[in-house]
This record gives C-alpha cells, sequence and structure tokens, in this order.
C-alpha cells in the first residue's frame, strides 16, 4: 500500500520545504518510487530546491485544480537531477516533483476563487495509482488553512516541524488537536534548527509531554545547512554530515515500516 | 483561520475535509467514470432550449443528512428541474390544506399510463397521482397567495428552502414551455369542467409551467434529497423546508410513481424514493442518511436519465439501499464516509 505523508509547520521558517525534500530523496534512494506535491499555493518553494524553473514545467497543481491537465501531466521527473546515476528504464527508485504555480496571477487567482478540496483529493488519489507511488510526499503551506487540513485528513503519517520557540509551540498544538480531530493514524515531530549548547534531552521530553506526541528526532542548526540556502538538496551536497544521518534515520522508519 | 472561529466552524470544516478524503469518494468517481462511457438515450426535444444541452454531461453527488456533499463529474452545470418539481411542491401543497383536503383533489394510485396522459380517475374525477402532469397541475393549483406573484414567491422560497441557495426561473424554458403547453392546457380545462380545479386555473397552469422551469444543479438535487432525508430541515443552512410529518408522503409517492411508467420496476429493482425529470435530473433519497443527486440529459425511452438510472442501481445494488433491504452485509455508503482509520495515534 501507497503511504502519503505531510509534512506541516504552524509557522514559516521551521525547514518544513527542505526537510520534506530530503526525506523524499534519501526515501527514493532507499529504492522506492517517490512523488512530493506543493501544496502550498499561495507560496510555493519546494521546486527551487530541486532547481526547478517556471520553463522546466508545463503544468503545475494550479493547472489540474482548474480543471486543464490530469495530475500526472504536472508531475516532473526529477530522478536524474536529484539521485543522479539511474537507468532511464529503471522502475526504482524515481522521484516525481509537483510543483504549485509559480505565476503572480495564477496564486492570486486560486486565493480569489478557491477550488474543490474534493478535486485536491483526487488529484493525490489518481497520482499514487497514475504513477505508481510508493510514497507521496505532502509539503503543506505553514499555519492552517483547506489543502494543509485535507493533506492531514487523507495521510497515513502526519510529520510535524517546530523549532525550539515559544511562537512554535502554542501554534504546533493547534495543529495537533485538528490533526487529532481528524484520526490521522500516525503522527510524529520533528525539533529543528535547535543551536547548540541546548540541553535536547530535556528539550525532547518537554515537547513530547506537551503534546503527547513522539519526538522522533531533533535537528541541529547547522551551518552547513544555512549556506546551502535552499539552493540544492543538503543530503546530498553533504551525505556524510551528521544531519544527513539523522534525517537518514527518520526516512527508515517513515519507508522501514512500509517496505 | 482567526481566534474567533467557533466550535461549530472547526467540526464543519473537519467535517468537509473527513469527507473530502473519504474512500466514498473514489467510489462515486469509480461509478462515474463507468457510467459516463455509456453512450445511449436522447437528450429531450420537445422545446428547443432542452435540446440545446451537451450530452456529455454527467454529474453524481451525494449529501449527508448531516451535511456533507460529495461532487463528482458536471455538478454545477444548471439544467431545469422539470418533473422533479412535483413532489416538492405537493409538499408545499400539504403544508396548505392539510392531507385530507389534498386528497380529494389529487390521488395517490400509481398509474401504467404515461405522464402527461389525458386521463382522471372516473369514479372521483381525481387525476390518479400527483407525479403524472394532471396530478402536478391539481397540485399547482392549490398552492395558496393572495395573487399570482405571491404564490410564484411562495414556490421560489420553498425550493430555495430545500436548495439552501437562492433559485431562479429559466425565463427561455419557461417561455417555450407555455408556449408549446396545449396538452397541459387541456388537461388544466378538463379538470376545471370537472370542478377539480377553480376558475384560476389559467394562473395555475403558468405557475406549473414556472416550477418546471426552476433551475438547479445535479449538488441542489443531492442537497434537496438529504433535506427530505433529514426529516425536512436543510442539512447546510439547518433551516426547515417542509414539516416533518409530511415528509414520508412525499418519500412514499416518490417511491411509487417517481420514475414515471418505470416506477413500478424501479420500486422493485433499485427501491430508492426518487424523482427524475426530462431535464436529465434525478433525486434520491435514503432516509435519514443520504440525499442522491445525479445529472445526465440523454434520457431512455420512458423519459429517465440514462446514466442516472445506471448510477443510481449500482449505487443501491454495492451498497444496499433498496427500501426493503435487511440483513445487508457489504460495506455500507457511512462506513466508506468515515472508516475506522488504521494505526494508533501517538
Amino acid at each position: 500500500m501507497a503511504k502519503i505523508i505531510s509534512t506541516h509547520s504552524f509557522r514559516g521558517g521551521t525547514g518544513k520545504s527542505n526537510t520534506t525534500a530530503n526525506l523524499a530523496v534519501l526515501a527514493a534512494r532507499a529504492g522506492h518510487r517517490v512523488g512530493i506535491i506543493d501544496t502550498d499555493i499561495q507560496s510555493p518553494g519546494i521546486h527551487v530546491l530541486f532547481r526547478l524553473g517556471p520553463g522546466d514545467f508545463r503544468y503545475s497543481l494550479n493547472d489540474y485544480l482548474w480543471g486543464k491537465c490530469r495530475i500526472e501531466e504536472a508531475a516532473c521527473d526529477v530522478t536524474t537531477r536529484s539521485i543522479g546515476q539511474v537507468d532511464e528504464d529503471a522502475d526504482r527508485p524515481r522521484l516525481f516533483v509537483i510543483p504549485s504555480s509559480l505565476k503572480t496571477g495564477e496564486i492570486a487567482r486560486i486565493l480569489r476563487e478557491g477550488y474543490d478540496v474534493g478535486r485536491l483529493n483526487d488529484g493525490l488519489q489518481d497520482l499514487l495509482k497514475r504513477l505508481r507511488l510508493d510514497y507521496l510526499f505532502i509539503d503543506t503551506h505553514p499555519g492552517v488553512n483547506e489543502e494543509t487540513l485535507l493533506s492531514i485528513a487523507v495521510s497515513d503519517l502526519l510529520i510535524l516541524i517546530v523549532r525550539p520557540d515559544q511562537q512554535d509551540f502554542q501554534g504546533t498544538a493547534v495543529t495537533v488537536e485538528l490533526a487529532r480531530k481528524l484520526d490521522v493514524p500516525e503522527m510524529f515531530l520533528l525539533i529543528n534548527k535547535v543551536p547548540t549548547g541546548m540541553d535536547v534531552v530535556a528539550l525532547g521530553e518537554q515537547v513530547q509531554s506537551m503534546y503527547q506526541a513522539e519526538v522522533a528526532a531533533i535537528l541541529p542548526l547547522c551551518n552547513e545547512m544555512v549556506r546551502t540556502a535552499s539552493s540544492d538538496i543538503f543530503c546530498n551536497r553533504y551525505p556524510d554530515h551528521p544531519l544527513t544521518n539523522e534525517l537518514a534515520a527518520v526516512t527508515a522508519r517513515i519507508v522501514g515500516a512500509n517496505p | 483561520m482567526s481566534g474567533t472561529t467557533r466550535p461549530d466552524e472547526i467540526d464543519l470544516l473537519i467535517g468537509k475535509m473527513k469527507t473530502a478524503a473519504a474512500p466514498l469518494r473514489e467510489v462515486l468517481r469509480e461509478i462515474h467514470a463507468r457510467h459516463a462511457a455509456v453512450d445511449e438515450g436522447q437528450v429531450a426535444d420537445y422545446i428547443p432550449e432542452l435540446a440545446k444541452a451537451d450530452p456529455h454531461w454527467f454529474g453524481l453527488a451525494l449529501a449527508t443528512s448531516d451535511g456533507q456533499v460529495i461532487e463528482v463529474g458536471d455538478c454545477r452545470q444548471l439544467f431545469t428541474i422539470q418533473s422533479i418539481s412535483k413532489p416538492f411542491v405537493f409538499g408545499l401543497a400539504l403544508e396548505d390544506h392539510g392531507l385530507e383536503h389534498v386528497l380529494s383533489k389529487v390521488g395517490v394510485e400509481p398509474t401504467g399510463e404515461a405522464f402527461n396522459a389525458i386521463v382522471l380517475d372516473e369514479a372521483s374525477n381525481r387525476p390518479f397521482n400527483p407525479m403524472v402532469n394532471a396530478g402536478a397541475i391539481a397540485t399547482a393549483d392549490l398552492i395558496k397567495g393572495r395573487d399570482f406573484p405571491e404564490r410564484v414567491t411562495r414556490l421560489l422560497a420553498m425550493f430555495s428552502r430545500f436548495c439552501g441557495r437562492d433559485v431562479y426561473i429559466d425565463n427561455a424554458v419557461f417561455m417555450s414551455e407555455r408556449l408549446t403547453g396545449h396538452r397541459n392546457r387541456a388537461i388544466g380545462h378538463l379538470m376545471l369542467n370537472f370542478g377539480m380545479v377553480g376558475e384560476r386555473i389559467a394562473d395555475s397552469l403558468e405557475l406549473y409551467f414556472q416550477q418546471c422551469s426552476v433551475l438547479v444543479n445535479c449538488r441542489d438535487l443531492a442537497v434537496m434529497g438529504a433535506t427530505l432525508a433529514n426529516g425536512g430541515v436543510n442539512p447546510l443552512t439547518g433551516q426547515r423546508a417542509i414539516e416533518q410529518s409530511y415528509v414520508k408522503y412525499l418519500l412514499s409517492i416518490m417511491l411509487s410513481c417517481g420514475m414515471y411508467d418505470y416506477a413500478g420496476e424501479w420500486a422493485y429493482r433499485v427501491g430508492i424514493p426518487s424523482k427524475s425529470g426530462v431535464g436529465g435530473g434525478i433525486v434520491g433519497v435514503i432516509p435519514n442518511q443520504f440525499g442522491i443527486g445525479t445529472f445526465s440529459p440523454p434520457l431512455d425511452r420512458k423519459g429517465n436519465s440514462v446514466r442516472g438510472i445506471l448510477a443510481c442501481q449500482e449505487l443501491s445494488h454495492r451498497f444496499g439501499l433498496h427500501a426493503f433491504e435487511s440483513g445487508f452485509s457489504g460495506p455500507t455508503l457511512r462506513d466508506l464516509l468515515a472508516p475506522p482509520r488504521q494505526g494508533d495515534l501517538r
């Protein structure tokens, strides 16, 4: 069975898109067919990490929601550019990115007119089937909106990303409550951008008891990530970095339970 | 989402998302895709406005009695309600006059005659039932109001309560209906001859042509069905559209007479109280559970939407929706709407 994983953070700047992209690349490297869809229609960003410009894709998620294309037509195969040496015909690994539109007018139109959330779910289900995905990662908009709630509602796993920051902590409580109302089967937290010198054991325990939800990893704030500045996939550039190892452990948890 | 969001708004939003994510959506898409491929039937062409419909249009919508709506296909395309208006206007007549008076003017017996037959019950001079044209005209004649505009306003207000939005008349269809409605005028005058309708029959015929020309979409039909399924209260607006005690009288007449001269076989095979119209719509009601709306203009020889019939039939068989189904062991629509989700919530 294919698995849908949503990553979410209540506020921007938590490293959500970076983390999602890295988890997806690592999952693909582990030999799976993986998709990432950018449902952050208002402020799309995942394309940047895969260096996709407006000229690299003909259709976006917006086009699908307007009925201009089938969802799989909006999928860009980024296997070669993000994983490297893979046989053209190989079934696995394979990595697809489904971007949101980068055009101001199209972003404005979706915000103005809205769309049928049921159709978004149809698109997610069609992606799983038509691209024969093992895993579909959904990069959601920060905060709570319809795309986010739908993503949580259809997910098998929800990953919440927080920084060690009181505003993040309070906002995340809202998401946790909504996720429980939506009966998401599995949920865990990643604490990201933790500065050196912080007592990570105490932090982990604090967050865990705050939400009654597991903290799967505590990821350090590192200069290399900051310097990469979302121009590349971190785990590709720094394959032996401790952060890459931590992300690989999280990936193993996601794909390990569902080989 | 602002800090002022009320808890019930959150529940509504959560419900909407659960419905959008429900496996039932996939099932409806699959049913829709299969029957969309069916290429049979003829679009009604007795007036030019109806003949303009695209034969590919096909919508399938389901609304729960607690207000969740699933729409697949062309669910927002407007079309004229036509005969689907009949049970609803019958409901308004019941509210205006009570059961006994209404039954003295129109019967509730199924008839094997065509819907537009010029025939009355010989013993009582009543039309056989409110779903044939004669009965629907007699029913329209019962709608109260100081004058004609007020009667139209009350009629539209009733449909608006059922749909949960303001509805309007398609003027081109209305004009065509009244220009070509000679047969219906003949029926009206026959009833006038027998004293079954009053002197205002000319107005009542106009009202009847108006009621047939109300514009709805497939989603509206599902919501109208869900309102009946919910004891007469529109589950989207919380507004009462008809008195609870009359709902059963609408549903029983829909089950026995709702599908033109296919009604008997429909009650037997499908068993869902339903009403179809030559505009291509069908409304179905699963009491206490769901309203079903289908829309596809190509009609079979009895005047029912071909794809609509197939979709309702499949829903009924797969999910045990027949009114007299008992001991059904398969999955129900409800199971697919809110499935137990696997896994432990940590």
